[in-house]
């Protein structure tokens, strides 16, 4: 598909968790160091509101799925055994910031290569399977 | 500084989340979404506070969080990420 110009920005962001519109309309997604010079960037105020949008979809469902999984036993049998909790935290968290920052770029490398309809085709694949996983996992608690 | 411990914890965690759950959840969220920035920070974000809150109150956890529920609740919210990924015209109007 070729560089369409942008959608209006109201029409995108009035979606809740996602903009399947830019999604579409924009196979490289702009990348995180995005320029500050970026000529046809949204409104500011506008922008904002869907960043944190997405923020805080993203952030409720990542923080209730980790919530009690293997990370955390990990982290709290580590603690549990040593002197230095922090020092665990520390560790833990440095990886843990590694791997979601290999996951988005990963997403977005991907993102360059596959056409905009088969990705979210396969993102929500992923996500309905990352469903399932959880449900298997409520399963066999 | 205890630079093995720092050094066992990073590689036990990055190893154990490697494929996991929120990586796999990182890479079809930062992959789909307009802002990727927002999708590194709050899975970055959620991470750290429930590691946090691992370390913090330890074994109590268990006792404290029903488990079940949340991941419930966590599954709801996945499937409702990917239905509006597949099928964006439905909810989007």
């Amino acid at each position: 598909m070729q560089a369409l110009p942008k959608p209006g920005p109201i029409d995108c962001f009035s979606d809740l968790l996602f903009i399947p519109l830019v999604s579409i309309s924009s196979p490289a997604p702009r990348p995180a160091t995005s320029q500050p010079t970026d000529g046809d960037k949204p409104a500011e105020s506008v922008s904002r509101s869907a960043f944190w949008r997405i923020f805080t979809s993203t952030f409720i469902t990542i923080f209730l799925a980790e919530l009690g999984d293997k990370t955390q036993v990990t982290t709290l049998l580590m603690s549990a055994q040593s002197q230095a909790p922090m020092m665990v935290f520390i560790g833990a968290g440095t990886a843990l910031v590694t791997t979601s920052l290999i996951g988005v770029l990963l997403g977005q490398w991907l993102a360059r290569r596959v056409s905009p309809a088969a990705l979210d085709t396969a993102a929500g694949a992923m996500l309905l399977g990352i469903t399932v996983w959880l449900l298997w996992d409520i399963a066999h608690l | 500084m205890d630079w093995n411990l720092l050094a066992l914890s990073f590689t036990a965690v990055f190893v154990s989340e490697l494929g996991d759950k929120s990586q796999l959840a990182a890479i079809a969220l930062g992959g789909s979404s307009s802002s990727p920035r927002a999708v590194f920070l709050g899975t970055a974000a959620a991470l750290l506070l429930a590691s946090l809150l691992g370390v913090l109150i330890g074994e109590g956890t268990a006792q404290v969080l029903p488990e079940r529920l949340v991941k419930a609740v966590a599954a709801v919210g996945f499937a409702i990420l990917a239905v509006r990924l597949l099928w964006p015209g439905k909810s989007a109007d």
